[in-house]
């Protein structure tokens, strides 16, 4: 629900402010691993039966041997539930962004390597759509369309398309003439895993906003929205319905989170490097770096 | 007063950065001037002065200050305005009119992707006039949008009453959309409004604290500590104050309990992106040459973090941030809802369960109204308070 930070932040922020003097690789490495295990922790849950309602098995506390982390208000276990939902909250989020990236890609490579009025339209087109927070078009749209996978998959890919537009844009743009090929294709390289990481945070956290008010994911699917919505219902008596599926939602947003800012950290051109000199050569506006 | 004295004594208070926001004085054109033509003889005084300024690694070595970053970072935002020849009020007119362009592209593309999926439903009629319409409302909304008739008419007549504001009547709340929605947006006004304030204060303290430490360990570990805070959705943050705060599902709404965790939670969300990129915008300005310059002719400490560095970062900070505050309403649609805050995103979720378009279509048309106001706004306030956009010369002048 952040689109256009990832956006601003590769365009501004992340290639221009000296954040960290020094990359820390702690994050990289930390958001790796968090994201492997949610990986792992899909596939896990695969083979569980999440699905299974048992009326007399209801609100069970956690502790119990059959149900570790208890049931639900339908009597379903709620470490089954949880762990299916990073199977269909990565299900839904991982194409959405591959194919984000696919659209955004060619939308930003175009503009850029264009002039006049196509770039002009195309860069505006990217900078409002970016501009504009897509989780309040995303709602409408997924409401009238009907809920479940298909339209969620669609809405979210189609929508979160632009911050990619921008982000390539921005760094493939030397600011009056697009860059040479060569350090075109470098910059893609080095931009698309980034916002890749983010726009996947991102679109997780839509996914259950979504969800949570109802028209995201269909009302028995193992979403972490669907389940975060049934337990505030019963948040007063049954707090671990709240607790499991907000930590595996935390898991994720935080890891990719974390991976992505790590990896830009690593990647990003610093000021004097071959990748940031090309920029000022190509550039007659700019001065380039004071020596 | 040595220099020295100063450079070692002058941590700047975390507070100071607040009172700025009321006074923000920016650089003079002649200060930057004499930096840049005065950068070349610094060498030595750089090495013996400003060592305070550099970002220095953990064990203590220095590395050299990414000196040109800050400098572009400035003009990135400035680049449109320096772009134009016209004079202040054309450049600020021309603004505004691509904001206005902006906001009818969103509200065209929105109002065309509704009237397709409007259209591909099994009962457009019904649709459009809201759920739990009885059959005298559903055949007046297929005369008043002229369902029989051709494709590109009733594409025409949907987009006509879309211009017009008339998006119709609302069954389930018996009132007109647009009198409903704009009962609503009030709240949701109420309720950012008080998010910005709370989020000035600590987010702009929090980000010139931080920025003013790049490069140290405390930056590194308060840098991760606000990417996890960020990181938090203001989803479970909501639910799990909620929770804490032993609410539930029945419990009075609008309560001034449920107002201050909606206000709570919506701060959590702001706090950790504007401190980012204001530190950010702090530690870019410090190592300017001009910041440099004044330190060596003489400038306190104070002086240079009040006259120098903050009116040039928060400027940038500044333009950041209306993204953010634009982002901040769909984190209001979910956290109205969850705390039952009767303002627009709390209806916007509430008419999308019971399928009453046309206050979904009302709400979303006033959300992109407010969205692209936002921006007007920040950009009416930039060319308040930036001097390359107001002292930049006219034509005639030239």
């Amino acid at each position: 629900m952040t689109g256009p930070m990832l956006a601003q932040e590769m365009g501004v922020s992340r290639r221009l402010m000296p954040m960290p003097a020094i990359p820390a690789p702690g994050l990289l490495i930390g958001g790796a691993i968090g994201l492997a295990l949610a990986a792992m922790l899909g596939l896990v849950g695969a083979g569980l039966a999440h699905e299974h309602i048992a009326s007399a098995q209801r609100l069970v506390p956690p502790g119990t041997l059959d149900h570790p982390l208890g049931t639900d208000q339908l009597g379903r276990d709620v470490l089954a539930r949880t762990l299916e939902g990073f199977r269909w909250s990565l299900a839904v989020v991982v194409p959405a962004t591959a194919i984000a990236a696919l659209v955004g890609t060619t939308l930003g490579l175009a503009a850029a390597a264009n002039g006049g009025w196509t770039r002009t339209i195309l860069e505006s087109c990217a900078e409002t759509a970016a501009g504009f927070p897509f989780f309040i078009l995303a709602a409408p749209i997924i409401a009238l369309a009907g809920r479940g996978y298909g339209p969620l998959l669609v809405a979210l890919a189609i929508l979160s398309s632009a911050p990619f537009a921008l982000a390539v844009f921005e760094s493939t743009w030397g600011g009056r003439y697009p860059i040479p090929v060569t350090p075109a294709f470098h910059a893609v390289r080095t931009a698309l895993p980034v916002v890749s990481a983010f726009i996947l945070a991102d679109l997780v956290v839509a996914e259950a906003c979504l969800s949570f008010l109802g028209v995201g994911a269909s009302a028995s699917a193992p979403s972490w929205g669907n389940m975060l919505a049934d337990a505030q219902q019963t948040v007063a008596a049954a707090p671990w319905l709240l607790y499991v599926p907000a930590t595996a939602l935390l898991l994720t947003v935080v890891s990719a989170n974390w991976f992505g800012e790590g990896l830009g950290q690593i990647w990003t051109p610093t000021v004097g490097s071959p990748q940031e000199t090309w920029r000022f050569r190509e550039d007659p506006g700019s001065s380039g770096p004071i020596r | 007063m040595g220099l020295q004295a100063h450079t070692e004594s002058a941590a700047p208070k975390a507070a100071s950065g607040l009172i700025l926001m009321l006074f923000i004085k920016p650089i003079s054109r002649q200060t930057a001037v004499v930096a840049v033509l005065r950068n070349n003889h610094l060498t030595r005084i750089r090495r013996s002065t400003t060592a305070r300024w550099r970002p220095a690694t953990p064990s203590g070595q220095v590395v050299a200050p990414p000196i040109d970053a800050g400098s572009k970072l400035v003009s990135v935002e400035a680049r449109r305005w320096e772009g134009d020849r016209h004079g202040l009020g054309a450049r600020v007119g021309m603004r505004l009119a691509y904001r206005a362009v902006q906001l009818a592209a969103v509200l065209v593309t929105a109002a065309t992707l509704l009237f397709v999926l409007v259209r591909v439903s099994s009962s457009p009629a019904a649709l459009l006039a809201g759920a739990g319409a009885s059959q005298a409302q559903i055949r007046a909304a297929r005369l008043g949008y002229g369902l029989d008739g051709p494709i590109l008419n009733q594409y025409v007549t949907f987009m006509v009453r879309g211009l017009r504001l008339d998006f119709g009547w609302s069954p389930v709340h018996q009132a007109l959309a647009l009198e409903l929605v704009r009962q609503r947006l009030p709240a949701t006004l109420v309720l950012s409004a008080c998010v910005l304030a709370l989020t000035g204060l600590v987010a702009v303290s929090l980000g010139v604290w931080l920025g003013l430490r790049a490069g140290r360990p405390e930056h590194g570990w308060a840098f991760r500590l606000l990417l996890t805070g960020q990181s938090l959705p203001a989803l479970a943050v909501g639910l799990v104050l909620f929770q804490v705060f032993g609410l539930t599902p029945a419990s009075a709404a609008g309560s001034p309990l449920r107002f201050s965790l909606s206000v709570l939670t919506l701060t959590w969300w702001l706090v950790p992106r504007v401190a980012r990129f204001t530190a950010g915008t702090v530690a870019a300005a410090a190592h300017q040459s001009w910041v440099l310059t004044a330190r060596a002719m003489g400038a306190t400490s104070r002086e240079l973090l009040w006259s120098h560095v903050l009116p040039n970062s928060l400027l940038v900070a500044l333009a950041l941030a209306g993204v953010q505050v634009a982002f901040l309403l769909s984190s209001t649609v979910v956290v109205e809802w969850l705390f039952g805050w009767p303002g627009l995103g709390e209806l916007l979720a509430g008419s999308l369960r019971t399928g009453d378009f046309p206050v979904v279509e009302a709400t979303v048309f006033m959300i992109a109204i407010v969205v692209f106001a936002v921006y007007a706004a920040v950009d009416l306030a930039l060319a308040a308070v930036d001097p390359r956009v107001r002292k930049a010369p006219s034509p005639a002048a030239v």
